[in-house]
């Protein structure tokens, strides 16, 4: 790593320089590349593609795992759909037996699913393969002790008692939307999950699946008592938590009125107002639990609501790229937390531009009311997550198509639409800042939950990050960037208080910031802040610090980001130089393969904290490739050569 | 004039923009018998260049009628303009501020090219020949007698020789960068540079009311937009003028991209369409004013009196400043005709008129001077407090036509009575305190974000107690008593 600006490569006077041929034409290699998934994205979008389309957000097993064993209640799955999701859990299994989180480690709650949904496809618990996945889940502490989901399929199929999930008090949904223990107090996925569950809870649902009682870790072998999962953390708050927890299930025993009857009829109510236009709920697991709410409340499965959900879980599977596991490279068809993210799109389409493309992603704005508007100051508008998600606004997506709106061109019939969306957009990321100066992703107070402060141990689920993570330093970076370019810059309090809060959040971690937050605050300080400013400069020195001898920042995506972030902050030089070097050999060698080289991964919800992101690379390094031609066609320097000294 | 037709007049005025010229023919006006000699002088042949105020209320509207400039202005295509019209934000349904509410008052007020202003002003008293008009002179240095006062000028002529003219008195018109102020010595004290304006011409723009100055917010600064003229062909020209920060965030070229990135989206469609063709039309650099913030200093000394810009001026989102000039050609000349019959050989203006002048002066500026410092902090909302008074100012001019005309009223500078000040202070504050606890849109926005909004208001609220009782005091002033502050 180098510790300041590296010095040139050559003994000219002059930089080394790479503009010319090569590098146009590795930004149109990546272009091209990154307009494959353009096409893609934007057909997922319009819900014009195929049965083939792809997924641009891929997320660990659990999601499809939890589909097949869904099924085995909607029977709504053919052969050949069961087989291809089948195949993608059996592929997504390592050699050790264990199906493995995103950040490649083992996960029991993964690991249970994987095993529950091959034995629901048919596999045989004998085969090797099953059993080494036995012996993970044991080595895990069993299935007992799996994450909530887990635990509530198995209380649903009967394995575990109700009592291994934490009691929800049903006269939560009675207390008024204002007060802290409201559910609506709580992040959006994790209200689909709770309300869902509770529903399911109240109605003693049941769903036949097969036994997975292999998973459960007891006592000793004889013994019928299951080692019961701890619901609270250690410690004394935990401990009264869990006595609080068993007089909540106790109480139940109690004559209670028409109390707990009103309070699942509000969860219901509660249920029918979040679906959403596409017919599903804010994502595919808050989806699945709700149409098993339905069903345990006695819907009939030919119910529109339920074959729309189904229709909705469909449209979110798509093909993808096995990351990890036997079938490691192979494609296959996977079950994606929801649509196509927008904010994935719109950057493909800044990478690839094309104006039908920005039509369709336009008219994803969001046009009626919805809860985010609850704590948020501002009308409708912004886009939301995935398309037709008409209720959750998300800020991500807003940024990413802030940025894209940018491009149209000037002239056409979609500029106007494109300033009013902007306005509107603009007034909502004011509006979405928190009283310290943050931003938040889907709603205001997402990261500060109440209830997450008591000791559960599913408590972080509640929340949607956490009030400083680098999710949300990002988050705030891209806001502030997008401010700045509608002309705000840090004389408005608002925009001094968000800086205030990077400055502070960013300050003592700076060394520990990954390329993607060092950029985000980059180019946020570049926005916003005048040259000179602290964050300008301390962002520049970090992201510099962190060049690699081969002119790479780690790999493709955050050389690409890191690239881009350093012409914004100091324009074309010596490093950027190297790092444009590094991005082009890398796209001619590659070649194809650049298509699938992935990223690091991005930011999921609740139990699928992180998502693959297939396209990352190419479109990245199209993005900051493009940008890079731009700033040394713009302003060539003295001396500057046509093309690159290799 | 190539030469001096004398070398002592009555009264010199510098500069033959707006203000010049008007007080020029008023004070002609007060002299009917033509016992006065009044010479205009001004650097430039032409108009000046840079473009400037173009927009009058009916106040002033009234004196350009008095003093006989109405109908040739409306000859060369100024524009009636009915009022206001004031968009919280480009999706808003727009606050109408109507001229023709406040009583009292002559309904329409005139919007017209600054430079057709100062050529239709300079050729109708170039073709009268009541004034001596000098054209293409600038001012060197000032004359004084034995007191130290005032008492002369050294110009330089067309022929790059030193002239020297006498006075009895010397007006200063010669806008906000006036160098007869500073050649008196009279400083700058306070004066900050607040921003830019940037100004394009869009033909036939989409105004929501054709005859209405727009003020549309929402983006950094303030954006206006209003007729300027009515062309032969028949068409109109407005002007947009959009604010800019005194840091300039791009120069050249790129500021055009800046002002379609971070201004033209805060505009309706398809004025927006519009605005950004002429900007993307307009053949080099945009036209820019900077905007200054000069407090009014002492407007008289002997010899000497300032009017117009030159005697104080502020951000021009209120629109006085033309009006403003032509209220001291009107109050000088009231002044000139009470001392039309004083004997000759004394002069025009002893030193009881100049401090009548100043005194008027002082209670008229300082009010104008606050109510456009207030406006444009709330139209800016750089600031919770100010957001909330801008928030409470919609929410006012919302609850009824009276509070519109009593607004109007003050904010078009024909009313100046300190009770109705404080009483406009007093209910916006009191808006500003309630608007902020309640949210426009949010169904259960936080305590803390209340909180927030509503100490912002009272702090800002708290901070302009001060200024509101400095414009109250200069109107209750008695006239004997001096301003030592200016």
């Amino acid at each position: 790593m180098l510790d300041s600006p590296a010095p040139p490569a050559s003994t000219d006077d002059a930089p080394p320089t790479i503009v010319g041929a090569p590098v146009e034409q590795s930004l149109a290699a990546a272009q091209r590349i990154a307009g494959r998934w353009r096409t893609r994205a934007v057909a997922s979008v319009s819900a014009t593609d195929s049965d083939a389309r792809w997924l641009a957000a891929v997320p660990d097993v659990g999601p499809t795992c939890e589909v097949l064993l869904a099924d085995q209640l909607f029977h709504d799955l053919t052969r050949a759909e069961k087989d291809a999701l089948l195949q993608w859990v059996r592929e997504n299994q390592d050699e050790g037996g264990a199906w493995l989180s995103l950040d490649g480690t083992p996960d029991l709650s993964l690991t249970v699913l994987g095993w529950w949904a091959r034995r629901c496809g048919g596999d045989d618990p004998a085969e090797e393969s099953m059993i080494r996945a036995q012996r993970v889940v044991h080595s895990l502490g069993g299935a007992q002790r799996a994450n909530f989901e887990v635990r509530l399929w198995l209380a649903l199929c009967g394995a575990v008692p109700w009592d291994f999930l934490p009691a929800i008090p049903g006269e939560l949904f009675l207390l008024p939307e204002s007060l802290w223990l409201s559910p609506s107090r709580i992040a959006p996925w994790a209200r689909g999950i709770l309300t869902a569950y509770y529903v399911i809870a109240r109605g003693d649902g049941h769903v036949r699946l097969p036994d997975p009682a292999p998973l459960m870790l007891r006592r000793d072998p004889d013994a019928k008592a299951m080692v019961s999962p701890r619901l609270t953390r250690p410690g004394l708050a935990g401990d009264l938590l869990q006595a609080f927890d068993r007089t909540v299930k106790l109480s139940r025993k109690l004559p209670r009125g028409p109390l707990p009857r009103w309070a699942v009829e509000r969860a219901c109510t509660a249920l029918e107002h979040t679906r959403q236009r596409h017919g599903g709920w804010f994502s595919t697991r808050p989806t699945l639990l709700a149409l098993v709410a339905l069903r345990v409340r006695g819907v009939p499965s030919d119910d529109p609501r339920i074959v729309a959900g189904l229709a909705r879980l469909r449209a979110s599977r798509g093909r993808a790229v096995v990351p990890a596991g036997i079938g490691r490279g192979r494609t296959g068809v996977a079950q994606g937390l929801g649509g196509t993210r927008l904010a994935t799109a719109a950057r493909l389409v800044l990478a690839s531009p094309d104006d039908a493309a920005i039509t369709t992603l336009l008219r994803m704005e969001l046009s009626t009311p919805g809860p985010w508007q609850d704590r948020a100051n501002a009308l409708a508008g912004g886009w939301p997550h995935e398309p037709r998600a008409e209720h959750h606004l998300d800020l991500e997506s807003t940024c990413a198509m802030l940025g894209l709106l940018d491009t149209v061109p000037e002239g056409t019939a979609l500029r106007a639409p494109a300033w009013a969306a902007r306005r509107r957009a603009t007034d909502i990321l004011l509006a979405m800042q928190e009283g310290p100066g943050s931003f938040a992703r889907f709603e205001r107070g997402e990261a500060d939950v109440f209830m997450r402060r008591l000791p559960w141990s599913d408590a972080d689920l509640l929340g949607m990050g956490q009030r400083d993570d680098a999710n949300r330093v990002r988050l705030a970076g891209h806001a502030l960037t997008q401010l700045g370019r509608t002309g705000f810059r840090i004389d408005d309090d608002r925009v001094a208080r968000g800086v205030a809060w990077l400055e502070q959040v960013a300050g003592d971690a700076f060394e520990t910031r990954s390329i993607a937050t060092l950029a985000a605050l980059g180019h946020a300080a570049v926005a916003t802040c005048p040259s000179g400013h602290a964050l300008r400069e301390n962002a520049e020195q970090r992201l510099r610090a962190q060049q690699r001898e081969d002119g790479s920042f780690g790999g493709l995506v955050e050389t690409a980001q890191a690239l881009d972030a350093l012409l914004a902050l100091a324009g074309p030089c010596v490093q950027s130089r190297r790092a444009a070097r590094h991005l082009a050999d890398a796209v001619d060698r590659l070649g194809d393969d650049l298509e699938h080289a992935g990223g690091p991964p991005c930011q999921g919800f609740g139990l699928s904290p992180h998502v693959g992101d297939p396209s990352a690379s190419a479109r990245e390094v199209a993005l900051a490739l493009r940008s890079f031609v731009r700033h040394t066609t713009a302003a060539p320097a003295k001396g500057r050569r046509s093309r690159v000294q290799a | 004039m190539n030469e001096l037709q004398r070398d002592h007049y009555d009264v010199i005025i510098i500069g033959a923009g707006l203000a010049g010229c008007a007080v020029a023919r008023a004070l002609r006006q007060a002299d009917p018998d033509g016992r006065r000699s009044i010479a205009v002088i001004d650097k430039c042949k032409g108009v000046h260049p840079r473009f400037s105020g173009e927009f009058i209320h009916p106040r002033g509207a009234q004196i350009l009628e008095d003093l006989g400039f109405y109908e040739p202005l409306r000859v060369a295509g100024a524009v009636d303009v009915d009022g206001f019209l004031a968009f919280e934000h480009a999706d808003a349904q727009p606050v109408e501020l109507e001229y023709g509410d406040v009583p009292n008052q002559r309904a329409r007020g005139l919007s017209v090219h600054h430079k057709t202003l100062v050529r239709t002003m300079r050729g109708e008293l170039r073709k009268t020949g009541e004034v001596d008009l000098y054209e293409g002179w600038s001012l060197q240095e000032l004359v004084r007698n034995d007191a130290g006062h005032v008492s002369g000028v050294q110009l330089q002529g067309p022929d790059k020789q030193r002239h020297t003219l006498h006075c009895d008195l010397l007006v200063a018109a010669d806008g906000k960068g006036s160098s007869v102020r500073k050649l008196a010595g009279i400083g700058d004290k306070g004066r900050t540079t607040i921003g830019f304006t940037a100004g394009v011409a869009v033909t036939d723009a989409s105004l929501v009311r054709s005859t209405y100055a727009h003020v549309m917010l929402g983006a950094w600064g303030p954006v206006l937009a209003y007729p300027i003229q009515n062309e032969a062909d028949g068409s109109v020209t407005t002007r947009i003028t959009i604010d800019l920060p005194k840091e300039l965030p791009a120069k050249g070229a790129a500021l055009k991209e800046h002002l379609l990135e971070a201004y033209i989206p805060f505009l309706p469609a398809p004025l927006s369409t519009e605005v950004a063709a002429a900007i993307r039309k307009h053949p080099g650099n945009l036209e820019m004013a900077p905007t200054v913030n000069l407090p009014a200093p002492a407007a008289a000394q002997p010899g000497l009196v300032l009017v117009g810009d030159a005697g104080g001026c502020s951000h021009p989102i209120t629109a006085s400043g033309m009006t403003m000039g032509l209220r001291d050609a009107e109050t000088l000349a009231a002044e000139a005709r009470r001392r039309s019959t004083a004997p000759a050989g004394e002069p025009w203006f002893d030193s009881g008129a100049l401090r009548r002048y100043r005194s008027a002066h002082d209670r008229y500026v300082p009010t104008r001077q606050a109510l456009a410092d207030a406006i444009y902090e709330a139209f800016r909302g750089e600031r919770e407090g100010s957001r909330a008074i801008r928030r409470a100012l919609f929410e006012y001019w919302g609850s009824g036509p009276s509070a519109r005309s009593r607004s109007m009223a003050l904010l078009s500078c024909s009313e100046g009575r300190p009770s109705v000040f404080l009483a406009e202070y007093l209910k916006t504050a009191r808006h500003a305190l309630s608007s902020s606890l309640v949210p426009q849109h949010a169904r259960r926005y936080p305590v803390a974000d209340r909180v927030r909004r509503a100490r912002g208001a009272a702090a800002l609220a708290k901070d302009k107690l001060g200024l509101v009782a400095e414009v109250m005091w200069a109107q209750v002033r008695p006239t004997w008593m001096p301003d030592v502050a200016r």
